[in-house]
């Protein structure tokens, strides 16, 4: 029999692997690990302890997958973190990341050791590498879930993410092609105990690179880029001084909790009359309408006139020690106390 | 240098009012509008043409009224624009969207660079770039927030780690583009008053692509929607100062404000 | 018969209101406390265009036509009244005149640069004596071989101390009166001999510059004849009969802002338990402000339409200035008293709107000229003749 025409077949398949996608013959759940100044990410560590998680939930093998030669050596703490077993590709071009080499090195991996599974944590690199890995592979990506769990009646991955800025979730199941993969968002998973008494297994791998070139030249780390200004109408993030904040020094403090947040600086009018801030930083009817992520209202009693600038801000946090005042009651958390003592307590947790 | 920006018409956000307490999300006001993160992936293209002369082409997978999305490109400064549209690729999920920009950029006669927003606005996948760099198998840098060219290459700095890298890519490449670090111009009123006159909007649905049944095939399931609890109001916190500001910081994590 | 707005006019409106949010909204309040002109706005602007809204592209406009004007004034009034009155004297009237009545040279030579916003232009008519008794004026214009000189005072010209174009009237021959006796001259204010006298201290629209213009011998070559010589009166008319409904739909827009304004506050303020918005004291006035406001917006609109179909508008001009400015006035008073105390104040924008709106019924053409107007063209079919 001439089967031929199969060959002209495969060769349609360019630059696509040609991988068997039926229900049977993929197993256990495959992280892909990050390196993070010499150590695993954090966000890796948290994916692995909602993998690990999920592997007993089902009963598979839990596998951790380190690429590169710096990698290698964590091997055991990734078994720490809950790995049954590691394949570690120490090849040095690994080193470096460039999507080709790392793309080819995992979907040579995947598809000769077939994970039903495959999450990567949704930090830089995940975001990037991720989808191009879901594409060689054809396979689908539910990307920077919030929550994952197995549904196991079908034994399907169902990953939720948040949309419409958070507001609300959508969740999304890959019922057919193999692996099913997900990238988990940094913060929303618990940090697993590690425990270093753990044993697993660790396999050097081999991976075969060939064709797969990386086109990127990597010039430099920055610390910081410049961000185009964003007026105060349109911040994110907003911490606002009252009166009751007592003097410059209390107001310092205020401008140290925007700074620790990464976000700008407001008050009331008594704040501008005060010196503290200028007329463009004033929020309330008379001055600027913010609508942020984040308010945070220190030392200012909030009546309407105020609050009628803040009213389309998510989440509000006030701090005043006097409980009755207006916006104790209109705020989502109202912390009772002296703002001068409670921010810089505030300002110590967040920078430790 | 010839440049694709890939761009989305989606629902307006703000016409959105979601009730997490009564589990609802009320559409107020259905418009439609040229996503901003599209806006700013046509802004990052455009400053290119600026600095250095390229063509700019607009692409787009939508519905017919995706052509308005268009034409506001065109009014922003693109040279062209590409629409898909086909009843097959309404429920498209992400995989099928890249198959069909990447025929479409093919049927386009390829690019240098092809820009995308970071994630689409609506649904936020973020996905599209990467798949479509690999279905082309074109060079990928993602979410960029300076972005230079270079000759036969782009200099990009990128989100990396927990703080930025800047990289050369060789072209052809996909680019994804933060939105915040590309504030979008407004488009010159008299492009606007030009923009469906001057300009034909070219359209291809599934078969112009040579798209089959097997493309269009969806590889995701929908499995539901849910919200987050509903913020409480006027929960207090009282205490000591380091303990009101430990539960003060548990709560702005518990509400994703902070990591 | 299809009342929407054509997709491009759509997503100019959409542009324009970004603009006028972005660029225009935050510095209303300065420019209102320190009496200054926006000129930085009005360097963005012209670089999106927006100088030169209705006048055709081959002019250096944008090719917006009265539809586009329109609805720029009516964004650009919805944020500040004062950057409105800036580009609308500009606009409307001053580059308008030009468009309407000049030679193809003088559209190369001074539209051009009006359009394209290079040059900012004035209306030279008011003077001391002549306001609504426009035919009343006294700057005269000497005719001295290729060249007339031209002597007096103009009053209240908006723009005239940061404009470098000034169309002005002025009398040519005394004995002829307004039909014959007025001619229209385009003036560049570099000429030697115009100066700007006093600038108005005004109760309103702040942010705009109001002039006296003083011209000492200024020659200016006779191709600076605007119009046919001797018929000045009616291209300042022709002017401002079109420039009437883009100041009401200036109008519109502040309406719609008090009325946008008062729904936003009376949703939040609480008064004996409850919403204001809630209160039908409060909410009758908001049905009724909502009411005159889409009346007004379809007129402005169906005018723009008439002018831009190049179909009689005069009386429909009319009524858009005459109803637009009083429906303005009437929802920033209802807007004062629906705030109450707290609209008196200084700090707030309500006050600064009840400034705002009042001049719309006193400038380009009193209300009481407007009914003027729109009377003598309702009896006109009859054969009755209104005089003045």
């Amino acid at each position: 029999m001439d089967f031929g025409y199969l060959d002209s077949w495969i060769e349609e398949q360019v630059g696509r692997e040609v991988v068997e996608q039926t229900g049977t013959g993929y197993r256990n759940i495959w992280v892909v690990a990050e390196t993070l100044d010499g150590a695993l990410a954090p966000a890796t560590v948290q994916t692995m302890g909602q993998a690990r998680d999920m592997a007993d939930q089902i009963g598979v093998y839990l596998f951790g997958v380190l690429l590169g030669e710096q990698a290698v050596p964590l091997a055991q703490e990734l078994i720490a973190c809950g790995a049954d077993k590691v394949l570690a590709a120490g090849t040095p071009t690994l080193n470096e990341y460039q999507p080709e080499t790392y793309t080819k090195a995992l979907a040579g991996l995947v598809n000769q050791y077939r994970p039903e599974i495959l999450l990567l944590a949704a930090t830089a690199l995940g975001n990037d590498l991720a989808p191009r890995l879901a594409q060689r592979l054809n396979t689908g990506l539910v990307s920077h879930c919030v929550k994952v769990e197995i549904d196991m009646s079908e034994r399907l991955l169902l990953g939720t993410f948040r949309i419409l800025g958070g507001e609300m979730y959508n969740t999304l199941a890959c019922p057919e092609a193999r692996p099913q993969m997900a990238t988990l968002q940094p913060g929303y998973f618990r940090t697993p105990n590690q425990d270093a008494y753990r044993s697993g297994e660790v396999q050097e791998v081999e991976v075969d690179l060939s064709g797969a070139a990386g086109r990127l030249t990597w010039v430099r780390l920055d610390a910081a880029v410049d961000k185009p200004a964003v007026p105060l109408r349109k911040a994110r993030i907003v911490v606002s001084a009252g009166r009751g904040l007592g003097d410059a020094e209390g107001f310092a403090l205020a401008e140290q909790l925007a700074a620790a947040l990464g976000g700008v600086v407001a008050g009331t009018r008594g704040a501008l009359d005060e010196g503290w801030i200028a007329e463009e930083q004033v929020v309330g009817i008379g001055g600027e309408s913010v609508a942020p992520d984040l308010y945070i209202a220190c030392g200012l009693s909030g009546d309407i006139h105020h609050y009628f600038g803040i009213r389309n801000s998510k989440l509000v946090i006030a701090i005043n020690s006097d409980e009755k005042a207006p916006i104790m009651k209109a705020a989502n958390y109202a912390v009772v106390g002296d703002a001068r003592q409670i921010l810089p307590a505030v300002v110590q947790a967040l920078t430790k | 240098m010839k440049i694709i920006v890939l761009i989305k018409q989606v629902l307006d956000p703000t016409g959105i009012l979601v009730r997490r307490d009564k589990e609802k999300m009320f559409i107020n006001r259905e418009e439609y509008i040229l996503g901003p993160d599209s806006k700013a992936a046509l802004e990052a293209a455009l400053r290119l043409k600026d600095a250095g002369g390229a063509e700019v082409v607009a692409l787009s997978m939508g519905k017919p009224r995706a052509e308005d999305a268009l034409r506001e490109a065109l009014a922003m400064g693109c040279d062209a624009a590409c629409l898909v549209s086909d009843e097959a690729l309404n429920q498209a999920d992400i995989p099928m969207a890249a198959s069909v920009l990447a025929a479409a950029v093919q049927k386009l006669g390829g690019a240098d660079l092809i820009v995308a927003g970071r994630e689409s606005g609506d649904t936020g996948a973020g996905q599209i770039g990467s798949r479509l760099a690999e279905a082309l198998n074109y060079a990928q840098v993602t979410d960029v927030h300076v972005l230079t060219g270079e000759p036969g290459a782009v200099q990009a700095t990128r989100r990396w780690g927990s703080g930025y890298a800047t990289v050369q890519a060789m072209l052809p490449a996909v680019v994804t583009v933060a939105p915040e670090a590309f504030p979008a111009r407004y488009a010159h009123g008299a492009r606007i008053m030009n923009a469906y006159r001057e300009w034909q909007v070219t359209t291809w649905n599934a078969a112009d692509l040579g798209l089959d049944e097997a493309a269009l095939k969806p590889l995701l399931a929908f499995r539901g929607e849910s919200f987050p609890l509903p913020l409480p109001v006027g929960e207090q916190v009282k205490g000591a100062p380091a303990s009101a500001a430990h539960e003060m910081i548990t709560a702005l994590k518990l509400q994703k404000v902070i990591g | 018969m299809d009342f929407s707005f054509p997709k491009e006019y759509q997503l100019f409106r959409r542009m324009v209101s970004d603009f006028a949010e972005n660029e225009v909204r935050p510095l209303a309040k300065a420019v209102d406390r320190e009496h200054r002109v926006p000129l930085e706005t009005v360097k963005k602007a012209a670089a999106l265009g927006l100088m030169g809204v209705p006048f055709p592209q081959k002019y250096g406009g944008m090719g917006g036509g009265e539809m586009g004007y329109c609805i720029m004034m009516e964004e650009l009034g919805r944020v500040c009244t004062s950057t409105a009155t800036v580009i609308g004297a500009h606009t409307g009237i001053a580059a308008m005149s030009i468009y309407l009545d000049g030679t193809e040279e003088q559209k190369q030579k001074f539209l051009v640069p009006l359009a394209s916003g290079r040059l900012i232009g004035a209306f030279g008519l008011t003077e001391a004596q002549a306001g609504s008794d426009a035919a009343a004026i006294k700057t005269t214009a000497v005719r001295d071989g290729n060249h007339f000189v031209i002597n007096g005072a103009k009053v209240f010209i908006t723009n005239g101390d940061i404009a470098g174009i000034m169309t002005v009237m002025a009398v040519t021959d005394p004995s002829l009166g307004a039909y014959g006796g007025i001619t229209a001259f385009i003036v560049e204010t570099d000429t030697p001999g115009f100066s700007i006298g006093s600038l108005e201290n005004k109760m309103g629209i702040r942010g705009s510059s109001t002039a006296e213009c003083v011209f000492q011998d200024v020659r200016v070559p006779k191709e600076n004849v605007l119009g046919q010589f001797g018929a000045g009166f009616l291209t300042f008319m022709k002017s401002l009969d079109i420039g009437r409904a883009s100041l009401g739909a200036a109008c519109l827009g502040g309406a719609q802002a008090a009325l946008e304004g008062c729904m936003e506050w009376t949703m939040a303020r609480e008064q004996f338990g409850v919403p204001v918005a809630t209160k039908q004291s409060v909410y009758f006035m908001i049905a009724d402000m909502a009411a005159e406001i889409e009346a007004l917006r379809s007129m402005i609109y169906r005018t723009a339409w008439l002018i831009d179909t190049h179909q009689p508008h005069i009386k429909e001009a009319a009524i858009c200035k005459l109803y637009g400015s009083e429906v303005a006035s009437r929802c920033v008073h209802k807007a004062m008293q629906i705030h109450g105390a707290l609209g008196y104040s200084r700090d707030y924008w309500v006050e600064r709107a009840y400034r705002d709106a009042r001049i719309a019924e006193i400038f380009e053409g009193t209300n009481e000229i407007q009914r003027v107007v729109l009377a003598s063209n309702l009896f006109r079919p009859y054969g009755m003749r209104i005089p003045s």
